[in-house]
């Protein structure tokens, strides 16, 4: 036993370094993005709600009348918050490196930690945003609690590995070619129709339906609405799938920040 | 950085044990570099090495062999008219205007009924918990959860109902550990969605008929009752047809006022001619009863409460009541043969494609892909757990 706690010393020391690392990056990050005047670092939550909020009006004004037994607030809630939830993260880690370069002089500070710090900042914001609309969407009564609370988390947290995932890999790639940050832009507005967000897969013809599982993010929205609402939708999921695509490209992004991370040097 | 506990240990104790045997004297060294080299990558070790094997000796020595059963049917049903528009595309163009039946005997096969009826002598349970089959795989294991619910949730995982997207059809797999057990539950399966299927059409078709045949009796009896009721108006009233009656007796008022005109005639010259002629007395009578009796013709017609206008209303009332029954009841005699055949052309029925087939080797479990994707993914995770770490290791002082 005392063996063991000698082998992980070092291990916890590390640890005790980067958590304080990984805290001041963080506040950092709240302190230049959003400055102290007005309502500060309650922007963090306060934006992505704005965003989901103008959505399901919009949504909620498009789908009116259709009489779906599905109610669009919920169908926008779930959507919407999921999209948030991995698309803004690669766009932030494309930025991560620069303007956080001189911090390099410091021995601790490691080119990892800068994205772990945005990534951190941008499922906390989404977290919160979704979270606190749920809560005000159930208070006012235009939206029921969701039936399997676990499921929710569960999937949640596959969206979190599969965006955390996509941004390492991005922001890694986007620093050694320029090429890709042009590229990530368009791409992820193209796609934001494949991601599950404004259909229910259900709803597609069977072939399509097939096809469109191969989309990641589409398992986790589907596997969220399942605990959501999932008595009122058949929700088409595969979860197992899903996890070994992330774990595929968590570990091509690890590698691939290792890469940049030798290269960066503190200017 | 550290020695993996497990397999290093197990070196050492090889090792010994080797050095005890005085022999194999030359594994000693290779077994230390065994050791010495899972010392180093105790990482790989734990994400790579002990999962692989434990596959390893799982898929050699432990699980069962699994046969597969399987058949493919569809369930054919009447077209029903194509949704459209809007509706296509929120309902899905999938389910809704086909394979309705085919879903509904989908749910069939996999609820709680059906395995009731499949486990109605215990087969079921039996044929999973068979002597023989490993523990990992058999029903009920412990012995501690043999509730029907448990078999339920087992069955849920040996029967699967899958529709081919492209071509419609459903394809039941049951699996089991003999391939007799499979291919005997496959087969009843099939008969029980068939015999379903029957049921719900039976019940759908008596529904349409019984409810035209109820309609037809009603009609049936309206009409006969109207007719009664006419009938017996006509007896009262003793009328055949006010109408007809009507028009006869105003054409005897009308040659009875001819009749009474003569007669005033009549009378009249014979005033003029011969005052005194004992005729006279004769034809005054005559011209009064002629007058009287068309006072009192007239009287039956109208005017009177019995006459034959005021019975006229009612007349007319009956005989609409009773035409308007008889068109009643010739529209629910057509309806009623019309859901005759509607019924006759609405079936749907279970139409087997491919018999269940009686597997004479076991499909799965697929021993090397399962070893194989265990290595695969251990190798994944070891990739990421090694650069975690190494990013974590980065910040030591």
């Amino acid at each position: 036993m005392s063996r063991m706690r000698e082998r992980l010393a070092p291990v916890r020391l590390a640890w005790r370094v980067q958590r304080r690392v990984l805290g001041a990056l963080l506040l950092r990050e709240i302190l230049t993005r959003y400055g102290r005047h007005n309502i500060g670092f309650a922007w963090l939550f306060i934006e992505p709600m704005v965003f989901t909020l103008g959505v399901t009006a919009l949504w909620s004004v498009i789908h009116a009348g259709e009489g779906s037994s599905l109610p669009i607030v919920a169908f926008a809630l779930t959507g919407y918050s999921t999209v948030l939830m991995w698309r803004n993260m690669p766009s932030r880690c494309i930025t991560a490196i620069e303007p956080n370069q001189t911090l390099l002089y410091h021995r601790h500070v490691k080119v990892l930690d800068f994205y772990v710090a945005r990534i951190a900042l941008e499922a906390i914001g989404a977290t919160v945003s979704f979270v606190l609309l749920a809560l005000f969407f159930a208070y006012i009564g235009w939206l029921e609690p969701p039936e399997n609370t676990l499921k929710v988390i569960w999937a949640w947290i596959m969206l979190f590995w599969f965006g955390a995932g996509l941004a390492l890999l991005v922001g890694a790639l986007a620093y050694r070619n320029e090429i890709v940050d042009r590229i990530w832009h368009p791409l992820a507005y193209l796609t934001f129709p494949l991601s599950g967000a404004a259909f229910l897969v259900d709803a597609l013809p069977p072939r399509a339906r097939d096809l469109l599982l191969w989309v990641p993010m589409v398992n986790a929205v589907e596997y969220l609405r399942e605990g959501y609402f999932g008595s009122v939708i058949r929700a088409h999921h595969d979860m197992a799938y899903m996890a070994v695509f992330n774990a595929g490209l968590l570990l091509v992004a690890l590698a691939q920040v290792r890469k940049v991370a030798r290269r960066v040097i503190p200017t | 950085m550290h020695e993996g506990t497990g397999p290093a240990a197990l070196a050492r104790l090889l090792r010994r044990h080797a050095g005890a045997q005085g022999r194999a004297q030359s594994s000693a060294p290779a077994l230390a570099r065994l050791a010495s080299l899972a010392r180093r990558h105790w990482l790989a070790v734990i994400c790579v090495v002990i999962p692989g094997l434990l596959a390893g000796v799982y898929f050699a020595f432990v699980a069962s062999d699994v046969y597969i059963s399987e058949s493919r049917f569809v369930v054919r049903e009447p077209d029903k008219p194509a949704a459209t528009g809007l509706g296509l595309i929120l309902k899905g163009i999938g389910f809704s205007n086909s394979g309705d039946e085919l879903m509904a005997t989908r749910e069939y096969i996999l609820s709680r009924d059906a395995l009731a009826a499949l486990d109605r002598k215990g087969g079921f349970e039996r044929a999973y918990r068979r002597p023989g089959v490993a523990w990992t795989d058999r029903f009920d294991p412990l012995g501690l959860s043999g509730t029907f619910e448990d078999l339920y949730d087992y069955y849920a995982g040996t029967v699967s109902v899958e529709r081919d997207s492209t071509s419609g059809v459903a394809v039941l797999r049951v699996r089991a550990f003999t391939g007799a057990d499979a291919a005997r539950f496959n087969r009843r399966l099939l008969a029980m969605a068939e015999r379903r299927v029957n049921a719900m059409n039976a019940r759908g078709r008596s529904d349409l008929v019984r409810q035209g045949i109820a309609e037809v009796e009603v009609a049936k009896r309206r009409s006969l009752a109207a007719a009664q009721a006419l009938g017996a108006y006509r007896d009262q009233r003793r009328v055949a047809d006010p109408q007809q009656q009507g028009m006869v007796t105003l054409q005897l008022v009308s040659k009875l006022q001819d009749e009474l005109v003569r007669s005033r005639t009549m009378l009249a010259q014979v005033r003029g001619l011969a005052p005194d002629n004992p005729q006279i007395p004769v034809l005054e009578q005559r011209v009064a009863m002629i007058a009287r009796e068309i006072d009192r013709e007239i009287a039956s017609v109208a005017g009177s409460p019995a006459s034959l206008a005021a019975t006229s209303v009612e007349y007319q009332r009956l005989v609409l009541e009773s035409e308007f029954a008889d068109k009643q009841l010739a529209a629910a005699m057509t309806s009623l043969e019309q859901s005759r055949s509607e019924a006759a052309r609405q079936q749907a029925y279970v139409e087997t494609i491919a018999q269940p087939n009686l597997p004479d080797s076991p499909l799965e479990p697929r021993r090397l892909r399962g070893i194989v994707t265990v290595i695969v993914l251990g190798l994944v995770a070891w990739g990421i757990v090694h650069m975690v770490l190494a990013g974590l290791m980065e910040h030591r002082e």
